[in-house]
């Protein structure tokens, strides 16, 4: 059934998914300032550059923190959401699904603009709490779907068989529902990480001066300066981006959730 | 099922926390984004900044063009991915998920570096040109940055997972068995993935249409970088009358049209589903 042709087609998705980053890759390493194709010369200096601007540095440090924060809290509150989505039936069960997937239905740079308007000019918000509130917002609809497909895996009756032995339901979930769920978990945290840490459209109205991420530095970097740097940067995450996903779907399978 | 007689204030107890962030930080800032599209600062209501948006020559031009690439960008998309999804559908587990983790990794890198690389390519001075000005194909550069074609192509490469994705999950569920009986009755290659797995595979192939679509109308990042300020789409209009001309009002309306929008598209796929079962 698989012709010849189909494999072609094979190889022109891969080529057009995964060229643009062998051509990142390439220049990145290119010793010409101009970003002129194909790059001459062997050079180390984007990457050295990458590390002296501070505007990077910085702005790393933010999106570090804001992505590690956002997806605690938002697992931290999504999870009795999942369990109770799972575990109960009721009548507005079909609601409360709704409203949290409504983060990912509505355009990302359209939630930035409201919670702009409302939370740091009209309500006189801290630049860092806005990005704190709509990077958790958005991670909402992840965490609840991943820890409910983790939740839906798992027989009920083995936490049934602990309360009836005598645990409570609170120990019950503790003790055995959560130890289950490690993979759930894991596979939750890193898609709620990499998606709040390579987010532009929700960051780009509510970064402020001093406070911005890094997605968002690079790309008013780019307004002003056209130069290796940033495919030097970007040759950077994708490394670090491999490492992440690589070592999480070897563990858990991230693919299945996805 | 777990029945007790408090179910009630336990479901409550364990959903409020989220509900109620969802609520205060996501829903009440988007009512009141509504309300400022409505009520100007002048005050009172009116719906004038509707009629001015579709009056204006510019904004039309803007939103149809959005539309016009979104639904371009959703066809190629659906034309590279729905043969090798097949190809990936019928493959050995174990290669089939190293394949498919190459097509998580670019979802998985932010959509600057992802742009970028298109202006090297695209460039004055970029692949592209190079080639042509060394064949002598053309005397001077190309523009190719800041046109639909760039758009195109950056907006294609950073969504085609999110066709593949599915695509391949809703095809690995055809049974061997109804492609061999297809072809064991006479039918050829062509036919069987024209009136087998096309029709079997419909729900990856709208849902990921559907993804495609939504994401295209609405990206900010490779609109900005590859169209600027001389080729506007929705998303940098919204950003443009917010940021460089403070007409809030505007920008409100461009943000609500951009809400309905995808709504919409989301509501048409709903209805599909529907019809599907």
């Amino acid at each position: 059934m698989v012709s010849r042709w189909m494999y072609l087609s094979l190889v022109i998705l891969y080529g057009f998914l995964l060229g643009p980053f062998i051509i990142i890759f390439m220049a990145s390493f290119g010793a010409n300032a101009t970003m002129a194709f194909p790059p001459q010369g062997f050079t180390l200096d984007w990457f050295t550059n990458v590390f002296e601007t501070s505007q990077f540095i910085d702005s790393f440090w933010i999106s570090l923190q804001l992505a590690l924060l956002s997806t605690i809290v938002s697992l931290i509150m999504g999870m009795p959401v999942a369990y109770a989505l799972t575990r109960f039936q009721f009548a507005w069960a079909g609601m409360v699904e709704t409203v949290f997937s409504a983060p990912i239905l509505v355009p990302g740079l359209v939630i930035g603009f409201a919670m702009l308007n409302f939370f740091v000019l009209l309500g006189d918000m801290h630049v860092m709490t806005g990005l704190f509130i709509g990077h958790t917002a958005i991670l909402f609809p992840y965490s609840v779907r991943v820890i409910s497909a983790s939740l839906r895996n798992l027989d009920p009756y083995v936490e049934d068989a602990a309360v009836s032995l005598g645990a409570n339901r609170l120990r019950g979930f503790l003790l055995v529902v959560l130890p289950n769920m490690q993979a759930g978990i894991a596979a939750a945290f890193v898609l709620g990480f990499i998606t709040s840490f390579n987010n532009v459209p929700v960051s780009l109205f509510l970064s402020g001066p001093g406070v911005t991420t890094l997605p968002v530095s690079m790309l008013s970097y780019l307004e002003y300066y056209f130069d290796p740097t940033i495919a030097a940067l970007s040759t950077l995450l994708v490394i670090f981006t491999v490492l992440l996903v690589q070592t999480a779907e070897r563990i858990l399978g991230l693919s299945q959730f996805v | 099922m777990i029945r007790r007689p408090n179910q009630t204030r336990t479901i409550i107890l364990l959903v409020a926390p989220a509900f109620i962030f969802v609520l205060v930080f996501f829903v009440l800032p988007l009512v009141f984004l509504l309300s400022q599209s409505v009520l100007p600062e002048e005050g009172g209501f009116t719906l004038t900044g509707y009629f001015d948006f579709f009056q204006s020559r510019v904004s039309r031009i803007v939103y149809v063009r959005t539309l016009k690439l979104g639904l371009i960008v959703t066809g190629i998309c659906v034309l590279m991915s729905y043969p090798a999804a097949f190809v990936l559908a019928r493959m050995p587990a174990r290669r089939r998920s190293f394949l498919m983790s190459l097509v998580i990794l670019p979802l998985m890198t932010n959509a600057v570096a992802r742009t970028f690389a298109w202006l090297i390519i695209l460039g004055r001075r970029g692949m592209i040109n190079q080639t042509l000005l060394s064949l002598d194909l053309v005397e001077h550069p190309v523009r190719f940055i800041f046109t639909e074609t760039a758009i195109v192509l950056g907006l294609a490469q950073l969504f085609l997972p999110l066709m593949v994705l599915p695509l391949v999950s809703a095809m690995e569920n055809i049974p061997d068995d109804v492609l061999e009986a297809a072809r064991s009755l006479g039918a050829n290659r062509l036919t069987t993935f024209l009136r087998i797995v096309v029709p079997l595979s419909s729900d990856g192939l709208v849902l990921g249409a559907t993804l495609v679509f939504t994401g295209s109308v609405t990206a900010f990042v490779t609109p900005a970088i590859l169209g600027g300020s001389r080729l506007l789409l929705m998303s940098t209009l919204l950003r443009q009358k917010a940021v460089i001309l403070f007409d809030q009002h505007a920008a409100a309306v461009v943000a609500v049209v951009m809400i309905v929008t995808t709504l919409a598209v989301n509501l048409l796929l709903r209805v599909f589903r529907v019809q599907q079962t």
